[in-house]
């Protein structure tokens, strides 16, 4: 497939983040008609990567990016949201780009558009209504939309397109249609730089396969030269004596939270109990259902539970109000959007959850004694600078999170359910959260810690849950094979070395069809 | 301390009285005869009263993240309604009265659901609203001005207290009232919550929908009283009056929104505004200018006012962000401590 000339090539490519260097002497090359896939576990680089290619990041001095022999090759970026707009047709999403009109105000040939359209998708091995809106087609055949668009008019031998996770929503045969388009861009010349979770596709689709770990390309292998245990090798690395690390197990209390029937958009069915003084993670990929979990649980999100028990006592499906009062609290993972109220000051935010111990006579607010209150909690997570009367997004992200969980911590909830708890937070802030998470637990509560960064999980849980396609596939404990590795392993689809609840591997080359 | 006063007393704090002296020292010395009278300010007093009980209740709603742009039309409401009760139903001054705070709240009740539970935006919802009652307004008065609501009902709106009239001392009290509600007690927080980050606010468990129906309710209420201060000021409900209340009460939250807390839109803040815009037109007027320069005025207040208070958030958040670039060029590796401070040093 490969006819050797080259597009894309980086050499010695860095960057650093204030206390992070994201990548380090990265090295790539990408030649005309071949799939690369890139490969790396959650914060091993691979988004830093795409950013410094799409001219989002500055790579740091010294980086040599080159585009083609005569440097006059483009770069396409297809990222998981697609950028198409959903009420419009796939003919008017193509003419966001260039219109077929002679100008913007000309009427565009309306048939000869549909045409052209119809024509382009065809080209990727695709046939729906182009004339249908964008939201109404299969997930697949708007990818194919949108990397119809992005190479439409462009000399297909002097392009690299990058998909970034484009599989991450779509099911079984419609990942075969995904493949059949990408594999024709490939074969009309143009680079493909494929990024995904899933192993077994990387296996069917890429000519060559790199990995990226800790901003290290440490493999770069080509097609056959892997199998699946391989490439999971290379992506968890070697086990870390990681179990070593973890503090001796807390003993397990009763349990605080017990929920069967768990159900939500991306989880099928799950079963859960959390138990006093006991940090729960739930790991998993993107799409492995983990991210609902929390939110499903507190009453947040699309999901339901079918039986719910608090602290011994059933409660059924929760809304957040009743979540509060039967004594669950929830960090979510988006912080803007959901965790706080960032215009508002930190003292306000803090106390929100529960103004009732501080009302007074008359519907009064006790502000003198919310100061107090709020100084003490300042105190106790260390938030810096000390200033509750400063608005939340005038803080850093990490002091941001620990007044999100100041203000459930200050409830004394018996559970406390958390979705990606350092998500956005400076590497001296998160020792500081894991010290408070640890805190919590020891205090008596139960402490479930749903998170796509394996190291940190194996790092604080005492017992790790791993998720694929929306089920639990692999229940880890600590001092056993709790270790980043491990959970990787068991998360990408090996359960090789994990005991009980696992799976056997899916092998060879095929795609999986979702259960 | 001195640090908190200066603050205080900032430009960017307190804008609207500095522009209010800025005013004052120019129509003294423009027009000294006739700005300078007491009858000048006791007129003003008395006739922004209304505008200003108005955009009280506004700042209830706009606080909550809802706009209601039916206020206007909730205020004319409000004076036909009561003026129709009296002079066509014949009912008494207090259930009258007590009838127009009602209904006033019904058409909050209307809004809210149509906010909370058919899910259209508040935007939208008002606007409707707002449509409705003015066809509302147009049937139950035959468009025709309702003449002769009593005396009872007219010293409630011409009858003085230490030489102003009695809806000045209402407006005041509205304002304390609002104010305390807003700022003094947890219903206050949960209202900025909602408006601040409605999704977060529902995760801290704030009944939201709740939060924004009553907001709106208050709103209603509010104007539906302004609009029966207009009819006893004037003696006579006119079905024309409303709209022309929208847009002042609107610059004057706005406006107010900049003043004092940080952003916030607040009672004080719009009372102050809304003196400090009829300050302003009542001298151009003085100073013989021509009939339309109150809409010209208040237009452009409103625009003003909101591009402030755009360009303020983006002038903080571009301060803290260009301090951390400088501190990262410097080569301090821009450590977490370092980017604290720089946080820190922000104003």
């Amino acid at each position: 497939m490969t006819d050797g000339r080259q597009l894309l090539r980086v050499r010695g490519l860095s960057k650093t983040f204030p206390g992070l260097k994201a990548l380090d002497d990265v090295s790539l090359e990408v030649s005309s008609g071949e799939i690369v896939a890139l490969v790396g576990q959650n914060g091993s680089g691979k988004s830093t990567l795409v950013k410094v290619l799409a001219g989002v990041h500055q790579p740091d001095p010294g980086a040599e990016v080159e585009l083609g022999a005569d440097g006059r090759a483009g770069l396409h970026f297809i990222h998981q949201d697609l950028g198409l707009v959903g009420t419009l047709s796939t003919i008017e999403n193509f003419d966001l780009g260039r219109r077929l009109g002679r100008s913007a105000v000309m009427p565009a040939p309306v048939r000869e558009e549909a045409r052209r359209a119809q024509e382009l998708v065809g080209g990727f091995g695709a046939h729906f209504d182009v004339r249908a809106p964008v939201a109404k087609l299969s997930s697949a055949e708007r990818a194919i939309v949108a990397i119809a668009r992005a190479l439409d008019g462009w000399e297909h031998d002097r392009n690299v397109l990058v998909l970034d996770e484009p599989t991450a929503s779509l099911h079984g045969d419609e990942v075969d249609k995904l493949f059949v388009a990408v594999r024709r861009v490939a074969e009309r010349g143009a680079g493909v730089i494929f990024i995904s979770h899933r192993l077994d596709e990387v296996m069917n689709i890429a000519d060559r396969v790199v990995c990226l770990r800790d901003g290290r390309l440490i493999a770069d292998v080509p097609r056959g030269g892997y199998d699946h245990d391989d490439l999971v090798e290379l992506i968890a690395g070697e086990a870390l004596s990681a179990a070593e690390e973890v503090a001796t197990p807390r003993p397990k209390g009763e349990p605080v939270l017990r929920a069967r029937g768990i159900r939500a958009p991306t989880i099928a069915a799950m079963d859960l109990e959390l138990h006093a003084g006991e940090i729960l993670g739930v790991s998993g990929v993107l799409g492995s259902g983990r991210e609902e979990v929390a939110a499903t649980l507190f009453g947040a999100g699309l999901g339901t539970v079918e039986e719910l028990e608090v602290d011994g006592v059933a409660v059924g499906q929760l809304d957040p109000r009743r979540a509060i009062a039967a004594g669950v609290g929830y960090v979510p993972g988006d912080r803007h959007r959901e965790g706080a109220v960032m215009g508002m000051s930190l003292r306000e935010n803090m106390t929100l959850p529960r103004l009732g111990p501080l009302r007074r006579l008359m519907g009064r607010l006790d502000q003198r004694e919310e100061r107090k209150e709020v100084d003490r909690w300042i105190e106790r997570v260390a938030v810096r600078p000390a200033e509750p009367e400063r608005a939340l997004e005038l803080f850093s992200g990490g002091n941001q999170q620990k007044v999100v969980l100041a203000k459930w911590l200050r409830n004394e909830p018996k559970a406390l359910l958390m979705d990606e708890p350092t998500q956005g937070v400076d590497v001296g802030a998160k020792a500081g959260i894991f010290e408070l998470i640890a805190n919590t637990a020891a205090a008596g509560a139960g402490v479930l810690v749903c998170s796509s960064d394996a190291k940190e999980l194996a790092l604080i849980c005492d017992r790790v849950l791993v998720m694929r396609d929306g089920e639990v596939v692999a229940e880890v404990a600590s001092g056993t094979q709790l270790s980043e590795a491990g959970l990787v392993r068991a998360g990408l689809g090996i359960a090789r070395q994990n005991g009980n609840g696992g799976e056997p591997a899916t092998s060879g080359a095929e795609v999986s069809p979702h259960a | 301390m001195p640090e908190k006063i200066a603050r205080a007393l900032s430009f960017r704090n307190i804008s609207a009285l500095y522009i209010f002296a800025v005013m004052f020292i120019v129509f003294s010395i423009w027009v000294p005869d006739t700005f300078l009278q007491w009858n000048t300010w006791k007129a003003l007093f008395d006739s922004q009263a209304v505008t200003a009980i108005l955009a009280v209740g506004l700042v209830i709603s706009l606080s909550s993240g809802a706009f209601d742009l039916a206020i206007g039309a909730e205020l004319g409401f409000g004076a036909i309604f009561v003026s129709w009760l009296l002079v066509d139903k014949g009912v008494g001054l207090v259930p009258a009265i007590a009838l127009t705070l009602l209904a006033g709240g019904m058409v909050g009740l209307v809004n809210g659901l149509l906010v909370t539970k058919v899910k259209i935006d508040s935007f939208i919802a008002t606007l409707g609203m707002s449509s409705v009652l003015l066809a509302l307004i147009a049937w139950v008065s035959s468009s025709q001005q309702i003449l002769g609501v009593g005396a009872s009902l007219e010293s409630i709106g011409t009858s003085e207290v230490f030489g102003l009239t009695l809806p000045v001392y209402l407006m005041l009290a509205v304002g304390l009232v609002v104010w305390y509600l807003l700022e003094r007690t947890p219903i206050g927080r949960r209202i900025y919550a909602t408006g601040g980050n409605i999704e977060a606010a529902r995760l801290a468990g704030v009944r939201v929908a709740a939060v924004v129906i009553g907001s709106l309710i208050a709103c209603a209420t509010i104007a539906a009283f302004a609009g029966l201060l207009v009819t006893a000021g004037l003696g006579t409900g006119d079905p024309t009056i409303g709209p022309a209340y929208l847009l002042p009460a609107f610059s004057a939250a706005f406006l107010g929104s900049t003043q004092f807390r940080g952003g916030r839109f607040n009672v004080w803040g719009t009372i102050v505004a809304v003196y400090v815009l009829a300050t302003g037109v009542k001298g151009l007027q003085l100073a013989g200018a021509p009939i339309w320069i109150p809409d010209l005025f208040n237009g452009v207040a409103l625009l003003l006012a909101v591009g402030l208070a755009k360009h303020e958030a983006i002038a903080t958040r571009a301060g803290v962000v260009r301090r951390l670039l400088r501190l990262d060029r410097r080569g301090s590796g821009g450590s977490p401590a370092a980017n604290e401070s720089a946080v820190h040093d922000l104003r």
